[in-house]
Formats: structure tokens, C-alpha cells, sequence
């Protein structure tokens, strides 16, 4: 227990069991590990810690509790019981959420009406609404239908001093009031518990195809191949759900997948043939999207989230396969047309280093940013795994104090270690 | 309604009228009476207030040295683009200052590759299309008084249009802005690249309302125009088979980009206006559909078919251009053209979930008939946005504020069958107290915890959107005076 001294873990343990039953409370090291039942238990919590200074961190299936800087929490408060999809108005095209209701569970429900929350993060059989949303994470449906700043339509959640709070609202249109769940969405706890979700939904999409392209010439192997076929098929009139560049010392390929009504897929087989006229293109099945989730297969490797303009994508994966070949390293890519890119990285600290502050000097003219979501503990003093400090970070900095003025949500987390 | 509320006046020194010329220039600043009157009112007229001080800045910096005054001497202003807003988010503080956008023209900066483009405040929303249509572009959000409004305005007020119902609001095409904080800092809030690490200060920022500081450059993402374009007006005998259509087509998985429903009232009103050759019917429904052309049109023969389903008895695709674009003429003409048809009129903008919308029309039917008023309906129907518009004649005594509680009362009704009480208008200074009835003070709380940290000071566009004044460092408890007050600048009336 951090502070006050007098508190013992043991009387914390105490009470927090008082406030969501002993069966939902217990003890994992120096953390207590508490599954609130409802909001209310949530707020008594959060009180609770506020009163006595205590560290929280709001998990659902831990599944990206490594991203950000590390915080030692004194109660680690589980959504795990808050798993029910509360509403779902297909007619409206509406859902309501609990926070720690699995990715994959909700979109099953939702799929029974032929509708899903048009975004595919990373491991949705158990990554729960609460932390994707937390931690802003999308995947490769984005470029069609947007990030969860566009499909989030309202939420519910509960402040540091327990005040529980609404924002926006059941409807897609709606400007009253601030938008605080855009606030909340990738701020990784450290403004509010997010309880409950409200979200737009989309029709699934029922008719879809993907093609590959691959550089198979041992001479065309580099990314910087596909700079004028992409930037075409961007600026072509079709509309594709996702694209996306893989790359390695050894491959080069780009993925696209299209959805429409079924009369019209062989047309755009013909014009993607077109696009990408010399290279050999390929129908491939739905594995392929699976990607950028592979490449945080292994845990000791570095994984990085970079962010460019989507007209950088091609020559910095270029880029990239050239330090791979130069300097012997293990680097695979994954990105997505929009310019969010997930680069894997097995190499010595050192080059890892070295790679970041590479790219972080590459892409500092046109804003880019490179966050290392997966970082070995022992490169951790070396990087600011958030990258250079915004310009803005004064004002973030305010808007956590007015939040949470005790520090007690993910303390040091956040960029600037808010 | 605008309450008896206690009205903070402020009064402009001559000293801090030397330092506004100091800030913009001579040519920057207006202080007489009859110029100042232009800037009494934005698009909701019925709320007037004369600001102390006008300035127009050409620059960033200059816009900065303004707010620095404001902040030196805790003096509100509001900012202002072309005036347009219809829920008084641009009406003056008393006596304070306003700054005009409307020098901050430019557009800066075209990326094709990346598709974007980089605009000052005062840019008007169509000029952002016009500059990129010839590449095959083309700037989504468009409110129907987009061949006026400015970005900045529609940034303060998150603005929608008709084809926000595919392509997403202004939030949604925002990626970067530069925006001057209410103590005259200059920060540069989200980044041309996505997910920017940090808050997502521009999700937050946009839809404001002007509370939470200047706009002063601001990245607009663009998009490719579709290959094919097909709009489509069927005619009802009722605004609820042209309702239940609209289920229809979003029940057959179909994402149109725009569909509105018109009623009788409306259609007349528009027809009176421009001409626009729409069928003579109870519930007219307009549906448009984009995107590759042999989707387009497979689509658009299911829509066809769904709206005979419906009882459509004329269905009509636009076969040109020109036609295509006189249906959206008369549309988007439909507020205006309702002064054809009764002297005065108020606007509504509530939201309700699409499926409410047949009992929702009838309740609003027997309301009017009650206060016996007429009522035109003009609205979005794809996402639920309805526009009553409340036929009045402010020369009957009492006529007006009948009008004006049953639009209130209409708005309740939205937020009692789950909806909101604006969807793209804003609730600025018309629909504070209504806010209050959405959501609880709790909820109101934790916004203010955002405002505090942008605006400590409340000096941006102070008074508006929340239901009553609020300080930062508030404690309830006997009345204490505005800093202002104690500054010897602003006396209450």
C-alpha cells in the first residue's frame, strides 16, 4: 500500500470485499484485485482509493496491460463481472455495452441481426470492450469505417471520486454537451473507469473478398514498388474495407479486401487486376488480416505503433526492409493504407534503440508519431515509449488534474507520464 | 427560452480598446454603435446583444495578442465566422468582444496524396470543395448553409448536413487544428497522422461551441467522390410509410448517403421557394445513394422496389445533374422557404432514435393541434435528426411564446423517447436550459471539468451551452461575485 501508512493491505482487502463480495476480492502480491458487480461498486472503489491515495488500474482482460509505462498498483480493479451486452436496438443500429464484455461476445450477439461494431482489434476473443477502448486500438476495417472516436455514440463512466457520468447518448447525431467518451477513448485509464459503451453499429459485411498482391520478382521485392499501384488504388473510386502492406527482409505484399453486393465483386477483380497490372495478384483468404496480431506473437520482441501519412506508407516500409538487410535484423511491418503502421522488431536492445530514434526522426517533419507498445523491462529507461512531448501536454496535464486531482487512476501511465 | 437571467455587462475602457488597436490595428478594430449592431445576432435573431468590441484579426498571432487582452483582463469574447449558427452560439457576451474569423480566409495547404487540406477559421465550407473538386474531391460534412458558413463555425459546432448520415460530421473530417487557448497560448491539438499520442484533444475541441478557445488553422480530411451519384424522390400519402421505408432500406443493410423525409408543409413551403418540381404529397422521401456505378444501381432498383412496398405512388430517380441538384435545392432551401408560407418561424434540430419516429410525428401532431399552431417537418431521417419547424405570427399577442414551449416541449419529447436535444444546430444559447434535461448534473459536472482546464477563467464565449453559470473554483453556498464584478469591469444588471 503506497499510502497513507496506516492502511495495511489487509484492511484494504477487508473492505474492498465489503464493497463487492469476498468471492470477488483477493489479494495478488502487494495488488488487490477487486470485480466490482455494478457502477455503484465501481464508484465505491474509486472513492475508496481517492480517500486513502491509492493507485488503481482498471483492467478487463489484461491483455495490453504492458503498453504505456509501467504503474504498480495498489488495487487493480477488474471489469470482468461487467460483461453483458445491455441493448442492442438493431433497428436503430445502436448497442450498449458493458466495458468488460469480450470483443468477440458482443460482435456474436450483434451478428445475430446481421450488424457489428465495424472495427477489428487485436485479439477480440478476449480483449474486452473497456481496454480496446481505452487504448484506442483499431485494425484494418478503419480505413473504411473509421476509428472508435467514430463509432463510440456515447458512454457511461465513473470518475475518480466516484461521481458516475454520462456522455453523449443513444443516437448517431448529437452535438449537445461536450463530447467527453472522444476524451476518454485511448486515454488508458487514467481520466475515469469506463463502465459502459454505446456504439453505432454496421451492417456485417456479408459479400466480401480479399486479394493479394505480391512483388514476386527477386528485383521488386521492395516496397517502394507498390508507391504509385497504392497510391492509384487510393484514389481510385472503389471503396475497399481494408489494405494492407506486409513487409520483411524477405516479402513484400499488399492485402485489399473489398466488400459489395455480390454482382459487382468480379468488376473489381478486374480493376484491382488493372491497378496492379505486373504483379501477380491472387485471391486470398480471410487469414491474411491476422497480421499485425501475429507480429505481437512473441513477447520478447519490440513492437512498435507508428503513425504516418498515407503517403509515407510505402517508402518507410521501404525503408525499413533496407536497415532490416543492412544491419541483419529481424524487422516485419504490417500497414494499413491509412498510415498506421505495426513494426515487429527482434534484435539486441541496442538496434531497437536505435530503430526508434531513427524512425522518430524520420517522421517528426509531418507529425508522425511511434509509440512502443511492447517493450522488454529492460529497454524500458532507455525509451519514452510515448515519444517526444506534445505541444498540448500542458493542457493534458490540466484536464488529468481536474479528473483525477489524487493521481490515483493508471498514475505515470499515459504520455508525459501522466 | 431566454430566462430572466441576471445579465453580466461588461464595460470596455478606453485603455483596453487601445490595446484591442494594438492587437489587430486600425483596420481590424470596430467600436461604433451602428457597425457593432451587425454583430448583435447570429442565425437565431430573436436573441440580440451588442458587443463592446469587434476585431477582425488576419493572423494567428493577431488573434493570440486578442485573446491576450481578454485574458489580461478577464474580459469575455466570443468568436464568430459567418453567423449562421441557429442556436446563438456566435451571440456577443454583453458588452464584450467578438472576434471575427472572417479575414482568416486562406486556404494554406492541398494534399491530394494524402488527402487533405489545411484552411484558416473563416474558409467557407464550399470553397474547401471547390478547391479540390476538379481532382476529384471533395469535402463531406455539408450544413445547408454551406455555401456561406466557415469551417471555423462549423469546427465550434460540430456541423452535420445531409450526408453526414454516410460520410460522418465535422469531428469526423477534423485531423489537426491550431487553436488559440483561452489564455492566449497557441497549441496545436491531434496531427495530420492519426492517433496523435495523448488525449484526443480534437475530438473534444470540435463541437465546443467556441468554449474552449480560437481555431486558427485546421486540417479538413477530403474524399474521392464517388463514381456514380443517384437521388431518388418517392412520394407518400403519409410521413410514416415514407418513415417505415427508410427502416426498410437500413433493414436491407444499405448505407445511402443521405435520406431525408419532407411533409406537406414543407414540401409547399419549397415548392413556393425554388421550384423544385416535387411530387404534391403527405410524406416525400429523398434518397441518395453513391459509390461504384454498378453498385449504385443494383441498390437503387432494391430502394425502388422498397418504396412500392411502402405505397409510394411516384417514384422518381433524377436522370441529370441539374435535376439532381434542384432536388437538393428545394431541400436544403426547405427553413427559409418556410417564411413563404408564415411570418415567423423557429427551428428545431432534436434527435430521436430512427425507430420513434412515427409515434414521435404523431405526438408532435396533436401538440400543434393543441396550441393550435402549424408544424412543417424537414428531417434527416437516416439518423433520426428531425427539424419541426413552428409556424408563428409574432404580430398575434402570445403567439410567440406559445410557438416557442411547443418547440421546447418538442425537444423534451425527443429526449423522453431516448434522442438528443440538437444534432447539429448546437445548443448554444437557445437550448441551455434544455441541456439541464438531458443530462444530470453529474454529467454536467465532468464537462465543466473540461471547460475549467481549457478556460479556467471563463472568459470563451462564457454563458453559453450549460445551464447556468458556472466558475471554476465554484462551491455552492451564498452568492459570490464574477471576477469581473470584483475587476471593476462589469456590473450586473
Amino acid at each position: 500500500m503506497s499510502s497513507p501508512a496506516t492502511l495495511t493491505l489487509e484492511q484494504g482487502l477487508t473492505h474492498l470485499a465489503s464493497v463487492v463480495g469476498p468471492e470477488h476480492a483477493h489479494l495478488r502480491g502487494e495488488t488487490i484485485v477487486a470485480a466490482p458487480g455494478d457502477k455503484q461498486q465501481i464508484a465505491e472503489i474509486l472513492r475508496f482509493a481517492q480517500t486513502n491515495g491509492l493507485a488503481v488500474t482498471p483492467t478487463g482482460a489484461a491483455t495490453k496491460l504492458g503498453w504505456g509505462n509501467p504503474v504498480a498498483p495498489d488495487i487493480q480493479l477488474s471489469l470482468a463481472r461487467l460483461h453483458s451486452l445491455h441493448e442492442h436496438a438493431w433497428q436503430d443500429m445502436t448497442c450498449t455495452v458493458e466495458a468488460g464484455c469480450s470483443w468477440a461476445a458482443m460482435q456474436s450477439e450483434l451478428a445475430r441481426h446481421g450488424q457489428m461494431v465495424a472495427l477489428d482489434p487485436l485479439w477480440p476473443e478476449c480483449a474486452t470492450v473497456g481496454g480496446i477502448v481505452a487504448s484506442n486500438d483499431s485494425g484494418a476495417l478503419r480505413l473504411k469505417f473509421g476509428g472508435l472516436r467514430d463509432l463510440i455514440i456515447g458512454m457511461t463512466v465513473v470518475l475518480a471520486d466516484g461521481t458516475i457520468a454520462k456522455t453523449g447518448g443513444k443516437v448517431v447525431k448529437n452535438v449537445a454537451g461536450y463530447d467527453l467518451h472522444k476524451l476518454m477513448t485511448g486515454s488508458f485509464g487514467t481520466l475515469a473507469v469506463i463502465a459502459e459503451v454505446n456504439f453505432r453499429l454496421h451492417p456485417v459485411e456479408e459479400h466480401a473478398r480479399t486479394w493479394t498482391v505480391i512483388a514476386h520478382d527477386d528485383a521488386h521485392q521492395d516496397a517502394a514498388v507498390f508507391v504509385e499501384p497504392l497510391r492509384a488504388l487510393m484514389d481510385s473510386q472503389m471503396t475497399p474495407s481494408c489494405v494492407q502492406l506486409r513487409t520483411s527482409k524477405q516479402e513484400c505484399a499488399l492485402d485489399i479486401r473489398i466488400a459489395a453486393v455480390p454482382e459487382c465483386l468480379d468488376e473489381y477483380a478486374a480493376r484491382i487486376q488493372g491497378t496492379f497490372g505486373k504483379f501477380a495478384v491472387t485471391e486470398a483468404g480471410e487469414a491474411v488480416w491476422q497480421a499485425r496480431q501475429r507480429l505481437f506473437d512473441r513477447s520478447d520482441v519490440v513492437v512498435l505503433k507508428v503513425s504516418l501519412l498515407p503517403s509515407e506508407v510505402c517508402p518507410v516500409s521501404s525503408e525499413l526492409q533496407q536497415i532490416a538487410a543492412a544491419d541483419g535484423l529481424d524487422i516485419y511491418a504490417v500497414a494499413h493504407a491509412n498510415g498506421l503502421m505495426t513494426v515487429a522488431l527482434n534484435s539486441a536492445p541496442e538496434a531497437a534503440i536505435a530503430l526508434i530514434k531513427r524512425l522518430r526522426a524520420r517522421i517528426a517533419g509531418f507529425g508522425g508519431s511511434v509509440i512502443a507498445l511492447q517493450i522488454p523491462d529492460e529497454l524500458r529507461g532507455w525509451v519514452n515509449v510515448w515519444g517526444p512531448n506534445s505541444g498540448a501536454l500542458a493542457l493534458m496535464r490540466e484536464i488529468k488534474r481536474r479528473f483525477d486531482p489524487g493521481r490515483i487512476l493508471n498514475p505515470g501511465r499515459f504520455v508525459g507520464n501522466i | 427560452m431566454l430566462r430572466s437571467r441576471k445579465l453580466l455587462y461588461i464595460v470596455l475602457s478606453a485603455g483596453h480598446i487601445a490595446e484591442l488597436r494594438a492587437a489587430v490595428g486600425e483596420d481590424g478594430l470596430i467600436t461604433g454603435q451602428s457597425q457593432l449592431q451587425t454583430y448583435e445576432c447570429d442565425g437565431l435573431t430573436n436573441f440580440r446583444v451588442l458587443p463592446g468590441a469587434v476585431v477582425l484579426p488576419r493572423t494567428a498571432q493577431q488573434v493570440q495578442a486578442v485573446v491576450r487582452v481578454c485574458a489580461r483582463h478577464k474580459i469575455p469574447f466570443v468568436s464568430r465566422g459567418a453567423g449562421t449558427g441557429l442556436s446563438g452560439g456566435a451571440l456577443p457576451a454583453a458588452g464584450g468582444i467578438v472576434i471575427s474569423l472572417a479575414r482568416m480566409n486562406r486556404i494554406l495547404e492541398v494534399d491530394f496524396a494524402n488527402r487533405f487540406v489545411v484552411v484558416e477559421p473563416g474558409v467557407i465550407n464550399a470553397h474547401v470543395t471547390q478547391r479540390v473538386a476538379q481532382q476529384g474531391y471533395f469535402y463531406a460534412p455539408d450544413p445547408s448553409s454551406q455555401s456561406v458558413c466557415t469551417i471555423g463555425g462549423n469546427v465550434a459546432e460540430n456541423s452535420g448536413g445531409a450526408h453526414c448520415l454516410k460520410y460522418g460530421f465535422t469531428v469526423t473530417h477534423v485531423l489537426a487544428l491550431d487553436v488559440v487557448l483561452p489564455s492566449g497560448e497557441l497549441v496545436q491539438l491531434g496531427s495530420p497522422t492519426l492517433d496523435a499520442p495523448g488525449y484526443d484533444l480534437p475530438g473534444v475541441f470540435v463541437g465546443s461551441e467556441g468554449t474552449l478557445g480560437v481555431a486558427t488553422r485546421i486540417t479538413l480530411r477530403i474524399v474521392k467522390r464517388p463514381e456514380v451519384v443517384q437521388t431518388l424522390l418517392a412520394a407518400f400519402d403519409s410521413v410514416q410509410a415514407a418513415g417505415q421505408t427508410v427502416s426498410d432500406i437500413i433493414a436491407a443493410r444499405m448505407l445511402p448517403s443521405a435520406l431525408e423525409i419532407m411533409d406537406a408543409l414543407a414540401i409547399q413551403a419549397a415548392e413556393a421557394a425554388v421550384h423544385a418540381h416535387y411530387p404534391v404529397c403527405k410524406g416525400l422521401l429523398l434518397v441518395e445513394l453513391d459509390g461504384p456505378g454498378s453498385e449504385v444501381e443494383t441498390l437503387m432498383r432494391e430502394v425502388q422496389q422498397l418504396c412500392r412496398n411502402n405505397g409510394a405512388w411516384e417514384v422518381r430517380v433524377a436522370q441529370s445533374e441539374q435535376e439532381r441538384a434542384l432536388v437538393w435545392k428545394g431541400r436544403k432551401a426547405a427553413f427559409a422557404a418556410v417564411g413563404r408560407i408564415s411570418p415567423n418561424y423557429i427551428v428545431q434540430d432534436g434527435v430521436i432514435p430512427r425507430t420513434a419516429l412515427p409515434h414521435l410525428l404523431t405526438e408532435i401532431d396533436s401538440m400543434a393541434s393543441a396550441a393550435s399552431l402549424r408544424v412543417a417537418n424537414v428531417f434527416h431521417a437516416g439518423d433520426g435528426n428531425l427539424h419541426p419547424l413552428v409556424l408563428y405570427d409574432a404580430a398575434v399577442a402570445g403567439e410567440e411564446e406559445k410557438a416557442l414551449d411547443l418547440s421546447y416541449r418538442i425537444l423534451r419529447l425527443c429526449v423522453d423517447h431516448g434522442g438528443s436535444i440538437t444534432g447539429e444546430h448546437g445548443v448554444g444559447k437557445e437550448k441551455q436550459e434544455a441541456l439541464g434535461y438531458m443530462f444530470s448534473e453529474p454529467d454536467l459536472d465532468t464537462m465543466q471539468l473540461v471547460r475549467c482546464a481549457f478556460d479556467p477563467e471563463n472568459i470563451a464565449n462564457p454563458d453559453k451551452v450549460f445551464p447556468r453559470p458556472r466558475l471554476c473554483a465554484e462551491k455552492p453556498g451564498p452568492y459570490t461575485p464574477h471576477p469581473l464584478e470584483t475587476a471593476g469591469i462589469a456590473e450586473i444588471f
